[in-house]
């Protein structure tokens, strides 16, 4: 176990915690947020960009990689907000909906798992999408 | 059961989390691209052994250079390096920042997401399991046996759809918006408006 390791342990453990006690593995808060019932979320994730915003610029002002605009954001984008708003699962969520005992969340979890592989398939056989991966 | 945390709390625990992994780990944090790795992990061992044997031949090759330069002189012209490295100065490190994290952090990442999102429903008295994704879920998008193939195609709309666009929410949304990255303004603005779009769909029309 390196120092990484115990990084990414503390880190991750804090996130999913925060995803938790904000409530992004409950549909409806998510639902709610969506359709701008109820704000909070929605503050809550807006904010969470300001607060990383500022703290990039104190600690870590190193400009970042830009990354090439291609063909495969829009539609890919419309995709996944689609996917969102009916499995309330961007690839954490379910993750996060497991931890408080939704067990159905392991059904959209195999889904985005089909969902990446066959991806993977079509677009180095047909597309020839170069998407990157925004954790490398 | 205790109520959720307030806006400006959870901004802040986002926040941090958004900056602090960076800063500690190395790399972005992002869900989708983690997933990736992970369920690919066949091939990312194998890149993994194919990085371990050029980090011999590395090792290999800087021995010989020792060993060359001991036998025949020339010790403090450090020049089988191949870069032009004044004596004293630190060798450029760049190599070390391109690596990936090994794919052992990636799954442990997703582990501990998990344990903290159970502790969080465990402190705050959540924690129950279910066999169906919540009341609201049952009123707004289906109810019974419909619901299995919904999340089913949800999910995979989220895997093709992240991996198209390079990121989520959170290497998107979070990392690449708070970097000011124009792809991820762009993706996030549109990923959140097709998710209004569709979240209005089903609760008015469907």
């Amino acid at each position: 176990m390196s120092r990484t390791h115990l990084s990414v342990v503390l880190v991750g453990t804090f996130f999913g915690f925060t995803l938790g006690m904000i409530g992004f593995g409950d549909f409806g808060e998510l639902n709610a947020m969506f359709t701008f019932q109820d704000t909070r979320m929605l503050l809550a994730f807006a904010g969470g960009v300001a607060v990383a915003a500022a703290g990039f610029f104190v600690l870590d002002r190193r400009r970042p990689v830009r990354t090439r605009i291609h063909k495969g954001v829009v539609p890919g984008a419309v995709l996944f907000g689609v996917g969102w708003a009916i499995s309330g699962g961007c690839p954490a969520i379910p993750l996060v909906q497991l931890g408080a005992g939704y067990l159905p969340a392991l059904v959209t979890l195999t889904g985005m798992a089909v969902g990446m592989s066959v991806y993977r398939r079509v677009n180095a056989r047909y597309w020839h999408i170069d998407a990157g991966n925004c954790s490398l | 059961m205790r109520d959720y945390w307030p806006w400006w709390l959870g901004a802040l625990g986002l926040g941090t989390s958004t900056v602090a992994f960076p800063m500690l780990v190395g790399k972005r944090l992002g869900a989708s691209g983690t997933w990736e790795r992970v369920l690919h992990w066949r091939s990312e061992l194998e890149a993994e052994r194919a990085d371990a044997v050029l980090d011999d031949m590395g090792a290999f090759e800087a021995a010989l250079a020792a060993e060359t330069a001991a036998a025949f002189g020339g010790a403090d012209r450090p020049a089988a390096t191949g870069t032009l490295m004044q004596p004293g100065s630190t060798p450029p490190a760049a190599t070390e920042i391109q690596r990936r994290l090994p794919l052992s952090t990636q799954w442990l990442l997703l582990v501990s997401i998990l344990a903290g999102a159970a502790i969080a429903a465990m402190v705050s008295g959540r924690f129950e399991w279910h066999a169906d994704m919540g009341q609201a879920f049952s009123s707004v998008v289906v109810d019974g046996w419909l619901m299995w193939p919904v999340l089913f195609v949800g999910g995979m709309l989220v895997g093709v759809g992240t991996r198209m666009c390079g990121g989520c929410s959170s290497g998107h949304g979070l990392s690449g918006c708070s970097r000011l990255d124009t792809l991820s303004l762009l993706a996030t603005a549109v990923f959140f408006g097709s998710a209004v779009a569709m979240s209005f769909l089903v609760w008015k029309v469907i």
